[in-house]
């Protein structure tokens, strides 16, 4: 009956605005179960009536049970030399390296008779240390995708090159033409950004050897960091950011934990410090946009992303004027007296925070940067960072300047330079590899034309996109899984990328394109008597073969020592002099911030479903991109979720852009976001025409640098709606114990002080479980949220995307969702994320309503779905009060696994067909054959043996899976503690998951009294 | 009245027919549920194989040990049919005059597979293990004394399901390969084994 008196009054928790409004569209959609109405248009059509459909299958099925049965004939074809290590059945793993464009680290590639079928993380690499990001596993999805080009193409252009006929062509043509042009001179290359060191020194020797220019367009560039480096310390460089050291994290605008630079490597190392106790963590956060850093803070202000710099320098002021810094203000920076009132914070807070970053003075960290922070004041933001940093003896301990992380310093990065040659006939031959500037350059449209002018244009990637369809030749690279391939993400440290499968079309590694052109234009002196790319990249590596192999093996060679400290660098304090506040009108109401999706990011893994269905970990929104906007600003504006806003930019060439309403709680009001990565017009036909493009929208320093944030708009509302497909509303908890949340000081006292305990008695006798009983904790307070467990999920157990259709009428089939609640204010709430899988309950209701026995408990504690027994009545997902089973509605597998992409479909996971229930089954295939594997061995299951999809490649550890009733195991020990709770104990379903209370370690000023649950 | 006596008959023989039917169909349902017939299974299916191996030779008279060619039957999932090079071992010089051994060695060379007819076939969602079949199988006893050629007496691993492969000229499905088949076995105390429906599917 509790239910009834909370609905009364506003929740404390919400998951939407809908909710926390009580808005009575929401009241009505609550009661009921399922966001699915009954089939809709051409379905409803589609159908028979059940009545007639189940006549007719009487009726086939008598007929087939008489006649004469025959057994559908399948081949058994062996090999004629088997392979060495191949042993059919099991998977072999290959370490790897994975890089985005952005961050990088070390992979296990799992492959089943010779093909790639999951990535993995790699336990001993020293970046990510068995963490993976949803896009390291769309990754191996990219490998399969059915779009991608089979032979090089030429494109057979007429004069003004307005037309496209493209033809295969061979390799040895093309070669010919282009190492033609190639010695006609005038050529120059334009990349991307990889820190690849053989790659780099091939590229670097092959431009000086045939004085070609070098241009690098990568949209998520981190200049203006590496350049507040070198101004400030005199060494161009990207630092290695240590949140593991910092008792206390201040990101002004840096999405450290969602998209910023390493993301997964500092979710790993921020959790290293934000383990329950006294030594946890603080993190506080100053952004404009709710972003997954901002969501996991433990105090959060809302600024603008204009404000990044000024916030910055009153916290410097601060330290200053309050005595504890012993520096001069710079003259010509203003006095931030009263910097609160410009942020809206309470003194009382600002004053704590200036005194706790003192006490944590040398174990502090200030992070900026990130779209957000990309403004017109970004290097000057960067600096006064790496100020504030210095002024708190961070430099060399947090800030590790040692194992920097790759920057290439040597390349022209103005692109606009680039096209006023092509424009002039400066540059004849255009080499465009792991770059597509025709959809992610905001002049896109100028470059197009300066293309035309250009005699040949080559480019590399993998498909007809955007640019490759503006190309003269297109020569396809090798996928990172077809190619041989060395990294460099961290100083010091070499990953090896290896192929694990033969390449799949005609396509051919770009390194070797150069050292056949180096041969055609005899410029063999480059090659260092090479005639490979394979031989070069082995030489260069400069390892003996027992090295190599063991390179091979492990993944890795590094030269230097973790965890030491540095000294720190002497700050050069001319640099103070650069700090400066550009100039930016302040009539504008609304400011411009362009930032990236965790799944998305630039848009170049765009054509793989699993992203784009990907729930956003903060809006959870899949398959669109929107403008954010804050509450206050849609009601003022009247806009509603899914209003079409037209948007015009209002700087030298104006920009206007449609698009979809998302109001979204906690962001600041003067500013607009929406996502970048999305839009694609020519990427495949799972990206094209999803979203929309916001790059246009961005701006190009004189540097070459792109801005995209803090740009002045305005708004206009039109009366068109589009729904957006979020998966969230409809999983309303309704209020009761879910998320559970106490501070450290309550934390320390009593762990278990926030959760509210139920007196249970039970009418059922307990089951016995003889051997094992499966259970997993999920730790909520290093739990970031950052979802690569979901994608993982889907990876490791075929589970099919269905398209934005069907997610919005509730469709979705993750198996592991990660549910975000609000909790506060909608103008700056506080979120919260909780991972779902199935609890495996002892007492699981799904079980005894199910009529024909399809799932049911085993003696292991798992809760068993058996595909080819459900007969799809949904009894159990009614039932589910966890709302975790998920329904296949039309066959997906047919169309999710047609060729080649069913090859990444993994054997030991039934393929599921039409009308079946699913959900998660602890990944009991790896159960299985981890209890097969103990048997051939003799030996019983170890702690550690078996871990699930979700768990390996949960950056910060928050998943332990193991035996309950192994007393010796961590998962018991968890399972039992008193910090550990169960999801909706009061229904008595004994689950086999329990989570871990979040933990919020709030400064002792603005800790607030807690209301009890509901009592 | 003659009319009347027709319309009783009817009505007898009626009821007669139904009442066979009656028990032709409980008769149906008791031999299908006690596994005496087993319909929709495949025993005895014999398929004709592009090269016609005999176990009979191989096994039955030449008396060579199973994982001389089913490799992995003890390491793994599949028992796997032989790799070509297997056959090839012996077959480079044995009986090379034979046609088949021809087309045999002609594959080898040009590398092309031979494609088996698959004999022993179980849907795609029940998942067997070789490998701890025959571990649990063989525990308690000495592995090597329980495969050939090491004479009839003992109760063979291979054969428990696989039946009289020996004396199989072609290779024939010996089981029903049905789950009522697989559980029975499952249940029988001594064997230990587990029953839950996620040892199998999944």
């Amino acid at each position: 009956m509790h239910i009834k008196n909370t609905k009364q009054k506003k929740s404390k928790y919400w998951l939407n605005l809908e909710e926390w409004s009580q808005d009575k569209e929401f009241q009505k959609a609550a009661q009921r179960e399922f966001i699915s109405p009954p089939p809709l248009g051409e379905e409803a059509s589609q159908l028979w009536s059940r009545r007639e459909f189940l006549k007719l299958m009487g009726a086939s099925l008598a007929l087939a049970n008489f006649a004469c049965v025959r057994r559908p004939a399948e081949k058994i074809v062996p090999y004629t030399k088997r392979p060495n290590d191949i042993q059919l059945g099991k998977a072999n793993f290959y370490s790897s390296s994975y890089y985005d464009g952005e961050e990088g680290f070390g992979i296990l590639v799992k492959t089943r008779e010779g093909r790639p079928i999951k990535i993995e993380g790699n336990k001993d690499h020293p970046t990510n240390q068995g963490g993976l990001s949803a896009r390291a596993h769309s990754h191996l999805l990219s490998l399969y995708d059915p779009e991608r080009l089979k032979h090089p193409q030429h494109n057979l252009f007429n004069k003004e090159k307005t037309n496209r006929e493209f033809v295969s062509t061979q390799y040895s043509t093309a070669d010919t033409y282009i190492s033609e042009q190639l010695k006609n001179g005038k050529a120059a290359f334009l990349t991307g950004e990889w820190p690849s060191p053989s790659s780099e020194k091939l590229l670097l020797k092959f431009c000086k050897e045939l004085s070609c220019k070098h241009f690098v367009w990568n949209p998520l560039h981190h200049t203006s960091l590496a350049k507040a480096q070198k101004i400030c310390y005199g060494t161009k460089l990207i630092p290695h950011f240590m949140p593991n050291r910092a008792r206390l994290i201040v990101s002004v605008n840096c999405d450290f934990l969602g998209t910023w630079l390493y993301p997964t490597q500092m979710n790993y190392l921020y959790a290293q410090a934000r383990k329950a106790g006294g030594n946890m963590n603080r993190l506080v956060v100053f952004e404009s946009l709710m972003s997954l850093t901002g969501s996991n803070a433990d105090l959060r202000t809302r600024i603008a992303s204009s404000q990044n710099l000024s916030l910055l320098l009153s916290i410097a002021y601060s330290l200053i004027d309050k005595g504890f810094v012993q520096a001069k203000w710079p003259e010509h920076l203003p006095h931030f007296n009263k910097a609160w009132e410009m942020f809206s914070i309470h003194e009382k807070n600002w004053n704590d925070l200036i005194k706790d970053l003192w006490k944590w003075r040398g174990q502090s960290l200030i992070l900026a940067g990130g779209m957000p922070g990309q403004s017109i004041d970004s290097t000057s933001t960067q600096i006064a960072a790496t100020w504030l940093n210095h002024l708190l003896n961070n430099d060399g301990w947090t800030v590790n300047y040692k194992q920097a992380y790759n920057t290439w310093s040597h390349a022209n990065r103005n692109i606009e330079q680039l096209t006023e040659e092509l424009e002039n006939q400066k540059i004849d031959t255009l080499i465009i590899h792991k770059t597509n500037p025709l959809y992610s350059y905001p002049q896109k449209d100028r470059l197009r034309q300066a293309f035309k002018k250009a005699k040949c244009i080559v480019y590399t990637g993998d498909r007809e996109d955007e640019t490759g369809s503006n190309a003269d030749y297109i020569l396809p690279d090798h996928h990172d899984l077809e190619k041989w391939s060395d990294w460099e993400f961290q100083k010091g440290t070499i990953s090896i990328g290896q192929p694990t499968i033969r390449p799949l079309y005609q396509t051919r590694a770009f390194e070797d394109g150069l050292i056949k052109w180096a041969k055609l234009t005899n410029k063999t002196n480059i090659l260092n008597n090479t005639s490979s790319w394979y031989n070069y990249l082995k030489k260069n590596s400069k390892l003996s073969i027992s090295e190599w192999n063991q390179f091979l093996k492990i993944g890795y060679v590094s030269k230097t020592k973790q965890d030491v400290r540095v000294k720190a660098r002497a700050f050069q304090t001319t640099a103070l002099k650069l700090l400066k506040k550009e100039k930016t009108s302040d009539t504008n109401k609304y400011e411009l911030t362009l930032y990236v999706t965790s799944s998305l990011k630039d848009g170049s893994l765009a054509n793989v479903p699993w992203l784009q269905e990907f729930p956003d970990p903060i809006t959870k929104i899949c398959w669109d991109n929107y403008f954010c906007v804050s509450p206050a600003t849609a009601k003022k504006n009247s806009l509603k979720e899914g209003q079409i806003i037209e948007i015009r930019t209002s700087y030298k060439t104006p920009q206007n852009l449609k698009g979809p309403v998302h109001i979204q709680p906690g962001q600041a009001d003067s500013v607009i976001a929406i996502a970048l990565g999305y839009g694609r017009e020519k990427a495949g036909t799972v990206a094209n025409a999803v979203g929309i493009n916001a790059y246009p929208l961005a701006q190009i320093t004189k540097d070459g640098d792109m801005i995209g944030a803090a740009l002045p708009i305005e708004i206009n509302a039109t009366n068109q709606f589009i729904p957006l497909a979020n998966v969230q509303g409809h999983h309303s908890m309704e209020g009761r114990q879910i998320v559970v949340e106490t501070t450290l000081k309550k934390y320390l006292k009593n762990p278990g002080s926030a959760i509210h305990r139920h007196k249970l008695f039970s009418l059922w006798s307990d089951h016995s479980y003889p051997e094992h009983k499966w259970g997993m904790v999920i730790d909520l307070n290093t739990c970031t949220g950052c979802s690569a467990c979901i994608t993982a999920c889907q990876s490791e157990n075929n589970i099919p995307t269905v398209g934005k259709d069907l997610v919005l009428q509730g469709r979705e089939m993750h198996w592991i969702r990660v549910d975000r609640y609000y909790k506060g204010s909608p103008e700056n709430p506080e979120a919260l994320h909780q991972p779902v899988v199935c609890m495996h309950c002892d007492n699981a209701p799904c079980e005894t309503v199910c009529p024909v026995a399809a799932t049911v408990h085993s003696n292991e504690g798992t809760n068993d779905m058996i595909y080819n027994r459900c007969v799809g009545t949904r009894y159990c997902a009614n039932n589910c009060p966890y709302k975790v089973r998920r329904f296949n509605w039309f066959n997906y597998a047919k169309t999710q696994h047609a060729e080649p992409m069913n090859k990444a479909a993994n054997p030991e996971v039934t393929v599921r067909s039409r009308g079946v229930m699913e959900k998660c089954t602890f990944c009991i295939h790896r159960i299985r054959s981890a209890q097969a594997q103990a048997k051939l061995e003799n030996r019983t299951l170890k702690d550690g043996d078996i871990q699930t999809a979700c768990q390996q490649s949960c950056p910060t550890g928050a998943i332990v899976f193991g035996d309950l009733k192994d007393k010796t195991s961590k998962v018991h020990r968890l399972f039992n503690g008193s910090d550990a709770y169960t999801l909706l104990e009061e229904l008595n379903t004994k689950p086999a998951v329990r989570y871990r209370v979040k933990i919020r370690n709030k400064p002792a000023s603005s800790t607030k009294k807690e209301t009890k649950h509901h009592g | 009245m003659n009319h009347h006596l027709l319309e009783h008959k009817k009505h007898i023989m009626g009821a007669f027919i139904f009442f066979c039917l009656l028990i032709a169909l409980c008769l149906f349902i008791y031999l299908i549920s006690s596994n005496k017939i087993a319909l929709a299974y495949n025993n005895n299916y014999e398929p004709d194989q592009p090269i016609p191996f005999s176990h009979k030779i191989h096994v039955g008279q030449y008396k060579m040990d199973c994982r001389y060619c089913h490799t992995e039957v003890e390491k793994g999932r599949h028992a796997t049919v032989p790799s070509l090079d297997i056959c090839m071992n012996c077959h480079l010089t044995v009986k090379t005059n034979s046609p088949w051994i021809q087309k045999l060695t002609l594959a080898y060379q040009n590398n092309q597979p031979i494609a088996w007819e698959k004999v022993h076939l179980l849907p795609d969602f029940v998942k067997f293990n070789h490998a701890a079949h025959i571990k649990a199988l063989t525990k308690n006893k000495a592995p090597t004394t329980l495969y050939f050629p090491s004479g009839h007496q003992v109760k063979k691993a291979c054969t428990v399901c696989h039946g009289p492969v020996e004396n199989m000229e072609t290779i024939y499905q010996h089981s029903s390969l049905s789950m009522g088949w697989c559980v029975n076995c499952h249940r029988k105390k001594e064997h230990q084994a587990p029953v839950n429906c996620s040892t199998c599917h999944y």
